[in-house]
């Protein structure tokens, strides 16, 4: 591009909306990291509804593939931003965004895992115990440890946000329509079995970022190959 | 009357970075020289001069122990563009 050459006002306008085009399609997220979420979570999802519907248990919990998941995760977000030559300013806020749903998840599983036996310990040193009572007296009491009922709803509600964000911000409708799909999931989710609230969290997944992440990907490759 | 248009922006190449620069926080010079199809020469001096009215941010640094480039539109960048922009939809009645 020469900078000698003298612009007509219409040369500019049309320079000026051919700049900007140039930035929109110079840059498409390679969509690893929704692959990689939506698989993870999905197999996890998957794996506890058959483990409570066929009444089979692992050697070890199914949830720490998700967690094993954050390794990944790291070394992706270090080559990107090796590789990234534009910052746009979406960024720093979404990063925000999926920081804050890491800490709500993990302050949720914290959650999970604590309270039932801390209320327990509560209601020992207050003398009493939570028993299941059969109301036409077929089966014994049994003592049982408290817990919260349909959890997992709260995961599926929570999957939805940071979705519905980035789809919003990034205007990426396949991951608005995923948040839409996880809402009306979780609205489901209220009024299921806790072995159906995993069945529908895994369609969450992959609604939220299984999907938008092969879309991602295949839009990607076909940029790359349009570059080559 | 018409608003006169601003020298500095009513460049081929001046024009071409700070609309790649508007839709983006920042961008590395490298960047802006493929996109601009411009040589690294021309882009400099083009650079320099759009940084010394203050319509842009130079950032030099290393990155990977290699020199990094960075450019960033300034608020009074931000304006000038718009004013720009503003003076040709006049001129062309958008």
């Amino acid at each position: 591009m020469s900078n000698e050459k003298h612009l007509s006002e219409k040369e500019s306008l049309q320079l000026i909306t051919d700049m900007i085009q140039k930035v929109k399609n110079s840059y498409h997220d390679k969509g690893v990291g929704p692959l990689l979420w939506g698989t993870v979570v999905a197999i996890a999802s998957f794996v506890s509804y058959l483990q409570l519907e066929y009444g089979f248990t692992l050697p070890f919990d199914i949830w720490w593939i998700v967690m094993c998941a954050i390794i990944p995760q790291i070394i992706l977000i270090n080559q990107d931003a090796k590789t990234q030559k534009i910052k746009r300013h979406e960024d720093a806020a979404l990063n925000a965004v999926w920081l804050v749903y890491a800490i709500t998840i993990f302050g949720l599983s914290f959650f999970q895992g604590t309270v039932p036996s801390a209320a327990e310990h509560i209601m020992q040193l207050n003398g009493s115990q939570l028993v299941n009572h059969s109301i036409n007296n077929s089966k014994p009491d049994q003592v049982i440890q408290p817990f919260t009922p349909s959890f997992y709803s709260m995961y599926i509600l929570i999957y939805g946000f940071p979705t519905l964000v980035t789809g919003m911000v990034k205007k990426f409708w396949p991951m608005t329509i995923g948040a839409i799909v996880a809402y009306l999931l979780f609205m489901i989710s209220c009024f299921t079995e806790t072995k159906y609230d995993f069945l529908l969290g895994g369609i969450a997944a992959l609604a939220c970022w299984f999907i938008p992440g092969i879309i991602l990907r295949v839009r990607y490759l076909k940029q790359k190959r349009g570059n080559v | 009357m018409f608003k006169e248009l601003d020298p500095i922006l009513h460049s081929q190449l001046r024009l071409a970075v700070m609309s790649l620069l508007i839709s983006v926080k920042e961008a590395e010079f490298t960047f802006i020289k493929e996109k601009t199809n411009s040589t690294a020469g021309n882009l400099s001096v083009q650079v320099q001069k759009l940084k010394e009215v203050g319509y842009i941010d130079v950032i030099k640094q290393f990155k990977d122990n290699y020199p990094q480039t960075t450019c960033k539109i300034t608020p009074k960048g931000i304006e000038a563009f718009e004013s720009y922009v503003k003076a040709l939809q006049e001129y062309l009645k958008v």
